[in-house]
């Protein structure tokens, strides 16, 4: 009973607040380049006016194309539900797991790439090529500094895990922490197609990655994969938010109220976050595509380092 | 006090590889000046806690220094060398630089096998700290290999001795005084010659590539 | 007394600061040595009496004994010869146009500056004072090496400072360690202290000692010119003015040495045996000598010759130091003592030689002991000399090291030194051949085609007449020294190498 009430709680948690950071994000750079900018609600009336409107579907174009928007939303709302919106609820079994999660994205990856592929035009092509070799890039680092988070709490499972670091009071004080902290957010750049990686507000073809792979997608096949990668964004930003931030102010209220207090206080830590990574757009150009295996590089290397930071003192 | 020297010592790491991934000599001195101010933080902070202690007030004398000569002047030297001189971007490297920073990576564990062998080093935190700045040590030694600009170089040395400096500190809060102090002098010295030949090689080679230099051979 | 060695060359700086006549110059320097030679000797007579010399001064910064006296003596000797050479070089040089007399200041300025900071690493009582010694020493002569400020010399300066620098570094990180070693064993502010660690060696941690003594060999190996970290020895030796590639070469070196010796005695008391630093030292020594080896058969340029013949001494007095028995310690300070003299004779002719013939290229100097009737044989007899050859002392100390390689039943390794002898030997007599009995029609060809052909035809005679007394003198004593040793230099041997070992009371 508990279980189910949990993931019917993370399952509209997420479907909820997962076009927020994007809007927010939106806003930042808008107003840091002295624009109004779109309304932090944008994205949820896009949304909703995409889903309204049928799917064009080209005819030189298999099954992939039309399963793969329906993949993505899934495995993105997967993964995006695993991450905890508030401890307060846990379930009794299956809690969800850290390497589960990272497996999860990287399937809906596939078919995303699969589908830029499928309708064979030569920017769907392009997009996919190159966002197969930034995750390729970027998967190690990702998995390397999930295992150094795994390794700190000496498990997987996430509410394990967010117990752990919760414990520490202020997590980013150990170095491990820190180093994974850095190197996941550069991560969440890279895979979510934010501005050093990738331009997801560029037209240009010959630059885009993400938007080239769903140049073929239209209505509702589309609101379904930019949903997805809304929640697959959310997802991550939930990731940061829930180890690397474990506060809750109203750990003191009971009940209902405290439920929905914590719920707020995770809308707040993920629009803190969100500032972050518009504050980094802002202040950063957009890296040639041969460049992005040093920020791969970079994000490894601080991994890792994370890794030996934990282990040099248990030798 | 303790863990936030751990996570000094972590960022000082993090600064080394920061500097071995930078490609422009503007980057090379920011990240250079960046490792300083952590070296000076680590510095006040256990001067702090000495004289807190024992009264001794020599290593916030020390940091002093540090902020003077490491943080402002020696850049500032650097950065008037870096305008008289005619390249900003360094483009050959001795590999790539994914594959330096990989390299340098595995120099920590190196580093991490050859510390955990010192029987003496018991506590955890310690093999931490001293495998921390040893390791930036050594990535600074390998940053300048991997160079060839001139600046370049002098970079890669002050970042040896940076790392140097915070391994005497972690391995035994800091030298004799006396040690320290003539250690700076050594290195301001040291600075101000190298720039000086620097000038000097760019108007007699008319670049300041040492590769360009390879007339002594065998 | 013994502080008058800091206070004369300071002394001596501030006034060769002042603007002075070129005269008042050469004066001053070679006052400033006579009176530097003079506090030695007067060092060494204390030294050979009491035991030690460490006169009460606020710190207690000042110390000798056998070990540094020695080395000591070498510095003021060879310092003292090179100065008076150097009245005649720097007179030649403005002759020839070589040298812009208003540079003459700096260049005494340096080479005091250099010789002081030598005298200061020998006479510091605290490890970490010889290291800001030692990179003050390359500092110093950072300027020298680069003086003619041609390509090659700046490429030379470049690279010595860099490469010493950072070996210089490195030896930090060993002494960081040798300092946390002695946490708590020593008392607060001896922990760097060379009688202090030596006396309470046995209470350190030897899993420090061992760690730190890597660091500090390659770091103050590579100021010592040992492979693979001597790449910067050549081209530095070569292209510095003579009488400075002389100091660099003849006192330089064992100053590096120095600390290696000292800092090898430590850990070998610690570890009750010479094993691991002997593998270390003996590993280094034996590849200097082969990459010398290597180097000397092929060489072209006689300035290089010697250098790479540096490095091929310098690693034989590292074997003897590996060793670390009796004989070998004593084999190795003779070496370097022997190696110091003969090798500054060498330099301080060549440098004759380079400014009779203009030339550095062993194929085209040629005709020597006719155009320079007192040099050129000197120089002769000084090559004959450096590739090991009796009656000179070199041949002595040889031998004794090679004994004592054989006394300690390493065969092979013995074995492995005589065959890399014998090769470095062919090398230098090779080259020895083709400077004083050339071809007439190669040195022809070669000066008629690629170097224009000097103005007047060159004839005989000395143009550094001062020099040529200097390095007869320097001859007369490798002779005198390779067949008679006298009994206090003996007994000055003796004690350093007991001192080192740690029998008869350290």
């Amino acid at each position: 009973m508990k279980t189910i009430l949990y993931w019917l709680l993370q399952v509209a948690a997420a479907l909820l607040l997962a076009p927020l950071p994007i809007g927010a994000i939106r806003k930042v750079k808008a107003l840091v380049q002295k624009r109004k900018g779109a309304p932090l609600l944008q994205l949820y009336r896009d949304l909703l006016k995409l889903l309204r409107k049928s799917a064009v579907v080209s005819d030189a174009t298999s099954w992939v194309l039309r399963a793969a928007p329906f993949v993505v939303f899934a495995t993105s709302l997967f993964a995006a539900a695993m991450m905890p919106a508030t401890v307060r609820v846990l379930p009794d079994a299956f809690p969800g797991d850290l390497i589960l999660f990272f497996f999860v994205l990287a399937l809906g990856r596939f078919f995303l790439v699969l589908s830029g592929m499928d309708a064979g035009s030569s920017f769907g092509g392009m997009g996919s090529a190159r966002e197969a070799m930034i995750s390729a890039l970027v998967e190690p680092a990702m998995l390397v500094g999930l295992f150094a988070v795994g390794l700190f709490a000496k498990t997987t499972s996430i509410p394990g895990v967010l117990a752990a670091t919760s414990a520490l009071g202020f997590p980013l004080l150990q170095p491990s922490l820190l180093l994974v902290f850095l190197a996941l957010v550069l991560v969440l750049l890279a895979e979510t197609s934010r501005i050093p990686v990738d331009d997801p507000a560029t037209h240009l073809e010959l630059t885009m990655v993400h938007e080239a792979m769903v140049l073929e997608d239209s209505g509702r096949h589309l609101a379904l994969l930019e949903y997805g990668a809304a929640l697959k964004q959310y997802a991550l930003l939930a990731l940061l938010a829930d180890v690397f931030l474990p506060y809750d102010p109203f750990a003191a209220v009971p009940g209902v109220p405290g439920v929905l207090l914590a719920l707020v206080a995770f809308a707040v830590k993920l629009l803190f976050l969100s500032l972050l990574v518009g504050a980094v757009e802002a202040a950063t150009v957009k890296l040639r595509f041969f460049s992005v295996p040093n920020l791969a590089a970079i994000a490894f290397i601080l991994s890792f380092l994370g890794v030996l930071q934990f282990l040099i003192p248990g030798r | 006090m303790e863990p936030f020297s751990v996570v000094l010592s972590a960022l000082l790491l993090l600064s080394a590889f920061v500097l071995m991934a930078s490609k422009r000599i503007h980057s090379y001195i920011g990240a250079f000046r960046v490792q300083a101010v952590l070296v000076a933080l680590n510095t006040g902070l256990l001067g702090l806690t000495t004289v807190a202690a024992t009264g001794r007030v020599d290593l916030l004398v020390v940091c002093a220094a540090i902020l003077a000569l490491k943080v402002w002047y020696i850049p500032r030297v650097l950065h008037r060398t870096y305008r008289a001189v005619e390249y900003r971007v360094e483009k050959d490297f001795l590999f790539n630089i994914p594959t330096l920073v990989l390299l340098s990576l595995s120099l920590v564990v190196v580093v991490f096998v050859a510390v955990s062998r010192i029987g003496a080093v018991q506590d955890g935190t310690t093999l931490v700290l001293l495998v921390d700045s040893l390791s930036t040590a050594l990535v600074g030694l390998f940053f300048l290999i991997s160079r060839k600009k001139a600046i370049g170089q002098i970079v890669g040395l002050l970042a040896i001795e940076n790392g140097l400096f915070v391994t005497a500190l972690y391995a035994s809060n800091g030298m004799p005084f006396i040690v320290d102090i003539g250690v700076f002098i050594d290195l301001v010295s040291a600075v101000l010659i190298l720039g000086v030949l620097v000038f000097r090689i760019e108007s007699a080679f008319e670049t300041t590539d040492t590769d360009a230099m390879s007339d002594l051979k065998g | 007394m013994e502080l008058l060695l800091w206070l004369v060359p300071i002394v001596a700086l501030a006034v060769l600061a002042l603007p002075l006549p070129r005269r008042v110059r050469h004066a001053v320097s070679l006052a400033e040595t006579l009176a530097t030679a003079a506090v030695a000797t007067f060092a060494t007579w204390t030294v050979l009496t009491q035991g030690t010399a460490a006169p009460a001064m606020p710190g207690n910064l000042f110390y000798l004994d056998a070990v540094s006296v020695i080395l000591l003596d070498l510095v003021a000797l060879v310092g003292l010869l090179t100065s008076l050479y150097t009245i005649g070089y720097v007179e030649e040089e403005i002759r020839r146009g070589s040298l812009d007399p208003k540079k003459v200041r700096a260049l005494y300025l340096l080479i005091h500056g250099f010789l002081f900071t030598m005298v200061l690493t020998l006479t510091l009582r605290n490890l970490g004072g010889v290291w800001i010694a030692i990179e003050a020493t390359t500092l110093a002569s950072v300027f020298l090496v680069g003086f003619h400020n041609g390509k090659a010399a700046l490429e030379a300066a470049w690279k010595y400072i860099i490469l010493c620098s950072v070996g210089i570094t490195l030896a930090m990180i060993g002494i960081v360690f040798l300092n946390s070693a002695a946490q708590g064993v020593l008392a607060e502010g001896t922990s760097l202290d060379w009688t202090a660690l030596f006396a309470r060696a046995d209470s350190l941690d030897g899993s420090y000692l061992k760690f730190a003594f890597i660091f500090l060999l390659i770091g103050f190996g590579t100021k010592a010119g040992l492979a693979p970290m001597h790449n910067w020895l050549p081209d530095a030796h070569s292209q510095a003015p003579s009488p400075v590639s002389a100091l660099l070469s003849g006192v330089l070196l064992n100053a590096a040495m120095y600390a290696i010796l000292r800092t090898a005695a430590i850990v070998n008391r610690n570890l009750g045996s010479s094993l691991y630093t002997g593998r270390l030292l003996v590993g280094l020594g034996v590849l200097s000598v082969a990459t010398a080896a290597v180097f000397l058969l092929t060489q072209k340029d006689y300035k290089r010759l010697l250098a790479y013949s540096s490095i091929e001494h310098m690693g034989l007095a590292a074997i003897g130091i590996g060793l670390f028995t009796p004989l070998s310690l004593f084999a190795a300070f003779y070496h370097m003592i022997n190696h110091s003299l003969t090798k500054s004779l060498l330099f301080l002719s060549s440098g004759t030689v380079l400014q009779k013939t203009g030339t550095r290229e062993i194929g085209r100097v040629g005709g020597l002991l006719k155009l320079l009737p007192v040099t050129g044989p000197v120089f002769l007899l000084g090559l004959v000399a450096i590739g090991g050859t009796p009656p000179f002392s070199l041949f002595a100390s040889e031998l004794a090291l090679l004994t004592s390689v054989f006394q300690q039943k390493l065969y092979v390794l013995g074995a492995g030194i005589a065959l890399l002898l014998a090769l470095v030997f062919a090398g230098i007599i090779q080259a020895l051949f083709r400077v004083f009995y050339p071809r007439p029609a190669a040195v022809a060809a070669a000066r008629a085609g690629t170097a224009p052909a000097p103005a007047a035809p060159l004839v005989p005679g000395e143009p550094n007449r001062f020099g040529a007394v200097a390095v007869v003198v320097l001859l007369a004593l490798i002779l005198v020294t390779g067949v008679f040793l006298p009994s206090w230099l003996t007994k000055l041997i003796d004690a350093a190498q007991t001192i080192l070992t740690g029998q008869g009371g350290g």
